[in-house]
């Protein structure tokens, strides 16, 4: 998944980059968790925000594209579509927690 | 000619913070101040001496822009370029950041190998133009 990032870096280096798309993967449950407890918007749309800008650059882009695309539909107050994007997000962050995704 | 070698990075987020430690110390073999708030940098950056400050904008307590004019009231920091980070990246928005006075505005998520390289071209295009 992250291999294209990390091309042309040493051995060492990629190995030190595998560690930290671990760390980020171990904390995603408490991500997760802020996202569904968000007691309004505006904690919820800082929380997708920060998923956003993050995700891509453990080499996990389409989760930063669910959790940018649900930004905007918490920001618009969309329900249906907020919901929608949600579990695109949540599909993501399953899929990254496989075994594989670090691999 | 003065080197680029001391990269400060101001970020709320751990993960961002982990990173860029990554990206701009293993990578690019900068020397790097990581700060997790506006405060923590105005604190560090009259010993840290960084040559290129890289900016969170939306942080609790002190923002990016806030953050921004207190350093550049330091002594020694007035000529520092700037960089904001932001995930945020309207053109209103960025045209918004750069009238604060930073040099410039980068997109996050980054590419951690390509951001060395990067914050080296913001280097050039910003050192010297304030006034120190």
């Amino acid at each position: 998944m992250a291999a294209a990032l990390t091309d042309g870096l040493s051995a060492t280096a990629r190995s030190q980059f595998v560690v930290l798309q671990q760390r980020f993967v171990a904390g995603l449950d408490a991500r997760w968790a802020e996202i569904e407890s968000a007691p309004d918007a505006r904690v919820l749309q800082g929380a997708l925000h920060r998923l956003a800008g993050s995700a891509a650059s453990f080499g996990f882009e389409r989760m930063g594209q669910c959790a940018r695309s649900a930004e905007l539909q918490a920001t618009s107050g969309s329900g249906p579509a907020l919901v929608l994007a949600l579990a695109s997000l949540h599909t993501e962050i399953e899929l990254a927690r496989s075994p594989a995704s670090t691999e | 000619m003065r080197e680029l070698r001391r990269v400060m990075c101001v970020e709320d987020d751990p993960d961002i913070r982990m990173i860029l430690e990554f990206s701009l110390g293993v990578v690019g073999h900068y020397e790097v101040c990581l700060c997790p708030s506006g405060q923590a940098a105005l604190a560090q950056a009259p010993t840290f001496k960084p040559d290129i400050v890289l900016l969170d904008v939306m942080m609790p307590d002190l923002t990016g822009p806030q953050t921004l004019a207190a350093l550049r009231a330091q002594p020694g920091m007035t000529g520092v370029p700037v960089v904001f980070m932001t995930a945020k990246a309207m053109p209103d928005e960025v045209e918004e950041l750069l009238q604060y006075g930073a040099t410039g505005v980068m997109v996050k998520p980054f590419d951690p190998v390509k951001l060395p390289h990067d914050i080296r071209i913001y280097w050039e295009h910003g050192r010297g133009s304030g006034i120190d």
